[in-house]
């Protein structure tokens, strides 16, 4: 069902052994001690609302960011989106020897996540809805021989709303359908997004929606605000790590998005522990007994699973958040829970990355010889690659658990560093700063904590 | 937050780290305890009972363990899925004996055999991977049933 366990339904391989429990334990110590020290040395004065934007060199901007690197980029994305579609709709209908579930599940979905981190926001570039968009108004502008009428302005209070939407349908495709590997479930699934993108883009602009409701779009962004390379106006360079995260203004829709991204991974890593395990069947039989089919009862369980997820996340942030309220100031507790939402971002990418990372390491290595044969049929060969296999020893499961344990606790300290931040501009006196903090403290050490504990279940 | 916060809280934190430490030292030299009567003793006879320390004898380290025997029937484990523990380095052996013709196919390692009635699938390789890995059926995969006859654990040496 849950994406790892999907596993078997791409290439079947290799699962992560449960992290020790010594190594539970060291790591939920240092965790406590970072959190300490953090709270006793920690500036006094907010360093991440000013960057430090150090341009690169003209020449590089200038290439970068030119007219035909602007169509090479998008070109290549909008080859991709139909590769999946093609490759989906006409090629073999196995999950592990067709390209598109592969390339949509591990490639796109996690391999850009690092990307993001370390590049910025290259997604940006090569976002195919984003380019066909733009080609499409410039066609048009041209053939009505002027400017466009001006589209609808964005709605504040849609917000994320859109993106939240599009991200937990992703969720639902990858960890509950159980026909969500199926390439043809994939070119479907990918047409239908891209339908409904255009759309929206009609109405309320290319790069109006491409900013707040394109699921994708925001999602690869709020990974790609810690990395240190950004853009500003027509030029790229250098900030503090971090700083994009403080610029973000959170709108209606921020926070539930983060649940969503934290919530679906929490769930998957969940779906194969114990606690999750034991109540698959009463739920189960309670769904059967509503009449749905034994397929259909299983998916509604896991919907049921995936929702409770979100909730607790979402729960257990907004009883931080009321917590941070008590302690004083003017802010009311849904302004508080906007200024605060950006310490979740470090979060979610920590709960990605421990969780995915080797799936994204072994998997990732299929699409070399799924893309010399995309379709999956007999005797292609186009790289001469068709033959490869996946290297399952490349990583010990040793340096796993410390990748995993590191990703956690790195997570948890840049999302402690990002609160305190965050506190220091938004209250005005520092004590209520800091007051407020001990409850921030407290909602990360339990999602770190949780992190671990999901990290220590056996899945197998 | 003045200077003697600061002292006050790093007081704190070394005082966590000690406490950290104390607890999980015992445990960790008494994991370490049975941690070889669980890897040597049974390579996955009997996988419901695999945490129970095992007594070893200075023979049972000496000779060869037997190999791990899963029957199938109507292409479904008799003693439903098991999970074999192994750690590292050591050599695998696997024995899966089938009432009908069957093709096994262990993951990961990427090795396939065929099964049927008195022939039964045998396995012989070094675990030399790290991680859990599933051992399914494909003729049951083929057939729409549940693939999965056992699940391997190589854990580190």
């Amino acid at each position: 069902m849950a994406l790892l366990a999907h596993a078997g339904d791409l290439a079947g391989g290799r699962s992560d052994l449960p992290i020790p429990e010594q190594l539970f334990g060291v790591a939920a110590a240092v965790v406590l001690i970072v959190s300490f020290i953090g709270l006793a040395v920690l500036w006094p004065t907010p360093r991440l609302e000013q960057g430090g934007f150090r341009a690169f060199p003209r020449a590089v901007s200038r290439v970068l960011l030119s007219g035909p690197a602007a169509v090479i980029f998008g070109a290549a994305g909008v080859f991709l989106l139909g590769l999946v579609i093609w490759s989906g709709l006409t090629g073999v209908q196995v999950a592990s020897a067709n390209f598109a579930p592969t390339f949509v599940y591990v490639v796109f979905w996690l391999g850009l996540v690092p990307v993001s981190l370390i590049f910025g926001d290259v997604f940006r570039a090569f976002n195919p809805w984003r380019a066909i968009g733009r080609a499409v108004a410039w066609v048009a502008s041209v053939a009505a021989r002027g400017p466009l009428p001006a589209p609808l302005s964005y709605p504040e209070r849609v917000g994320h709303w859109p993106a939240v939407a599009g991200i937990f349908a992703f969720a639902v495709l990858e960890v509950v359908a159980s026909n969500g590997t199926v390439p043809e479930t994939v070119a479907i699934a990918t047409l239908v997004y891209s339908a409904a993108t255009f759309v929206a883009m009609a109405l309320y602009g290319v790069e109006a929606w491409c900013d707040r409701g394109e699921a994708f779009g925001v999602y690869f962004n709020l990974f790609s605000r810690i990395s240190p390379l950004t853009r500003r106006g027509d030029e790229l360079g250098l900030r503090r790590p971090l700083s994009g995260l403080s610029e973000l203004t959170a709108g209606a829709g921020t926070v539930p998005l983060l649940a969503v991204m934290i919530g679906s991974v929490t769930f998957d890593g969940a779906s194969e522990a114990p606690v999750w395990t034991a109540v698959v069947p009463d739920l189960n039989d309670f769904m059967a007994s509503l009449g749905l089919s034994p397929e259909k009862a299983l998916e509604a369980t896991f919907l049921v699973g995936l929702i409770g997820a979100i909730l607790l996340v979402y729960g257990f942030y907004r009883l931080g958040i009321a917590g941070a309220r008590s302690v004083g100031g003017a802010l009311s507790g849904e302004r508080l829970a906007k200024v605060f939402v950006v310490s979740l971002v470090p979060i979610a990418l920590a709960y990605v990355s421990a969780h995915y990372m080797t799936y994204l390491i072994f998997q990732g290595q299929a699409i070399s010889f799924l893309a010399s044969n995309p379709l999956g049929k007999d005797g292609v060969d186009i790289f001469g690659t068709a033959g490869n296999a996946i290297d399952y020893s490349v990583l010990g499961a040793t340096a796993v658990w410390y990748w995993q344990v590191a990703l956690v606790v790195v997570g948890h300290v840049a999302a402690l560093t990002l609160a305190h931040d965050r506190a220091l501009v938004v209250y005005d006196e520092p004590t209520l700063a800091v007051r407020s903090q001990y409850w921030m403290l407290t909602v990360m050490v339990g999602f770190t904590c949780l992190a671990l504990l999901l990290l220590s279940q056996s899945n197998v | 937050m003045n200077p003697k916060h600061r002292i006050v809280l790093i007081a704190l934190s070394v005082l966590v780290a000690l406490v950290a430490i104390v607890l999980l030292l015992p445990e960790e030299s008494s994991e370490r305890a049975d941690e070889p009567s669980v890897s040597a003793g049974q390579t996955g006879a009997a996988p419901p009972s695999r945490r129970e320390p095992q007594p070893t004898s200075p023979e049972a380290d000496s000779a060869p363990p037997p190999p791990t025997r899963i029957v199938l029937a109507g292409g479904e484990p008799e003693d439903g899925v098991q999970e074999i523990n192994v750690t590292a380095g050591e050599v695998v052996r696997l024995v899966v004996s089938s009432d009908s013709p069957d093709d096994i196919h262990l993951h990961g390692y990427d090795i396939e055999r065929d099964a049927g009635p008195g022939a039964p699938a045998r396995f012989r390789f070094e675990a030399d991977i790290e991680g859990a890995f599933e051992i399914e059926s494909h003729v049951a995969e083929d057939a729409g049933l549940e693939p999965l006859i056992a699940n391997l654990v190589v854990e580190p040496g």
